[in-house]
């Protein structure tokens, strides 16, 4: 069980994430709204696990992950992305993201992708 | 071929069809079932594309960004938003509660329309040939829709298509520059005299188009080269001793003669299993287990590729490592024979053998990279 920072510009994804989150037992220590926000909670919270969207304003999904991934090398980071974000997700995974899920999707999706995140 | 003969309003139905067809895929996601797509209609130039909206409606806009102006508005009744929030699975207001929209509302409408448009984008963006990003979404309740032009400002083209989720309507209202429309024009008509009955590209195959696009990413991601080696053992030595190694000196690897071998995918030890000699006199891998995983279904596989696609920065062994792709990686499953002939590694399936050639041809030649950065 993991304690996990949810970033989703969307407060309704923050709360789709870390209701499915709660349910798999985990623990949501902190939101953030932009990838501003979501380096300096990163910083702040030192969380076990970050879910990350990838379209977000001010700094975007990517952006925020090439510096999460400088603050620490080892960050356990997963996208969330939409369809037709094929090579935004392989870009991430480039920069270090462990795995992606794709918007929509179900709990037990979100789940087993955070499981193998952390494994 | 490249006859200019699509006219401003055939690529404006054209994007606008291409459009729609992925907001209702992903709409129908939402909603199963409930969902109902009506026709694609070009607003005639001087008419206001924001005619009709009832005051008190949500307008969620989502804007292309780098290259490609013009923007997307995805226009709902107070009642839709509700009832798209409760398709995307809020719970419905308590009995005394219908009144104001909550934010949490708001902010659903404001995902679903950045998911549509994310895959409207996509689509759109195979018949320019180009990536096409799209922006975070802009959500406001249009109070006074007569100012709406005011806000998303005037463009020469516009479509509108009618979309029913659960009885109730809402509207989808593209406006677009004059520059794009060219582009676009341009772009179909080189893709119609190219491709005929490519209509998955064209986006006039609904169907096929919304499953090629759920199929894309894993396919992007099964067809990339990926390394594959069987490793002996290793030892770490001074530089100093491995430059100054005699002949015949014995260097000692860490593992003994009747362990088994590991089978590396990209650095991922993939499965372990013992070498073989074929027929044809070369070394092979039989896998015996596959590092501890059950044999992949279709659903981990995505997860599994990310895996192997992770750990690039492990040797590589140069030339003595075979390169087959992902999904063929994937599919190696215990008592699997690997071996290493590289002009036979794009055949390789399950139940067939894999060999370790020390030899490159064009299949193994370019590495992982490459076809990443496709």
């Amino acid at each position: 069980m993991a304690r996990v920072l949810v970033v989703d510009d969307a407060a309704f994804m923050r709360k789709v994430v870390s209701d499915a989150l709660a349910s798999g037992g985990h623990e949501v220590i902190g939101e953030a709204g932009n990838g501003n926000e979501a380096v300096a909670r990163f910083q702040e919270l030192k969380p076990e696990l970050t879910m990350l969207d990838i379209t977000m304003p001010e700094k975007t999904g990517l952006e925020a992950l090439a510096e999460i991934m400088t603050i620490d090398p080892g960050a356990r980071v997963l996208m969330c992305s939409a369809l037709g974000q094929e090579s935004k997700v392989i870009e991430s995974i480039k920069l270090g993201a462990k795995d992606f899920v794709v918007k929509p999707f179900q709990p037990e999706r979100l789940l087993e992708a955070v499981g193998k995140a952390l494994a | 071929m490249g006859a200019t003969d699509m006219t401003p309003r055939d690529a404006l139905m054209r994007l606008g069809a291409s459009t729609a067809e992925a907001v209702a895929q992903v709409l129908e996601m939402f909603a199963p079932g409930s969902v109902e797509r009506g026709e694609v209609t070009v607003i005639a130039e001087g008419q206001s594309p924001f005619s009709g909206i009832v005051a008190g409606s949500v307008a969620a806009s989502v804007s292309y960004v780098d290259g490609v102006t013009g923007a997307n508005l995805f226009v709902l009744t107070a009642a839709g938003v509700r009832n798209m929030a409760q398709a995307m699975g809020m719970p419905a207001p308590e009995e005394g509660e219908s009144g104001e929209l909550s934010e949490l509302e708001l902010s659903a409408v404001g995902e679903a329309s950045n998911q549509m448009m994310s895959a409207a984008a996509s689509a759109i963006g195979v018949v320019l040939g180009q990536e096409i990003e799209i922006s975070a979404p802009d959500i406001r309740v249009l109070d006074n829709p007569d100012a709406a032009g005011e806000i998303y400002g005037s463009s020469p083209h516009a479509t509108s298509t009618t979309f029913l989720i659960g009885g109730e309507s809402c509207r989808l209202i593209q406006l677009v520059p004059r520059a794009f429309v060219v582009r676009m024009a341009r772009a179909l008509d080189e893709l119609d005299s190219e491709t005929v009955d490519d209509s998955r590209a064209s986006g006039a195959d609904g169907a096929a188009a919304g499953t090629a696009q759920s199929m894309a990413l894993v396919e992007a991601l099964t067809g990339i080269k990926v390394r594959v080696w069987a490793e002996l053992g290793r030892t770490q030595l001074a530089l100093s001793r491995a430059l100054g190694l005699p002949l015949g000196a014995v260097v000692e690897l860490d593992h003994a003669a009747d362990a088994p071998v590991d089978l590396y995918v990209n650095g991922l030890r993939f499965a372990q299993g013992h070498l073989i000699v074929t027929d044809d006199g070369e070394w092979a891998f039989q896998c015996d287990t596959v590092g501890g995983r059950a044999v992949p279904d279709p659903s981990p596989r995505e997860t599994l590729a990310m895996e192997v696609l992770q750990d690039v920065s492990e040797p590589t062994f140069g030339d003595d490592a075979e390169v087959v792709p992902v999904d063929e990686a994937l599919e190696i499953v215990d008592d699997e024979v690997v071996e290493a002939e590289p002009a036979e590694a794009e055949a390789v399936t399950a139940d067939e053998v894999v060999e370790a050639g020390a030899t490159d041809d064009d299949t193994a030649a370019s590495p992982t990279n490459d076809e990443e950065g496709a």
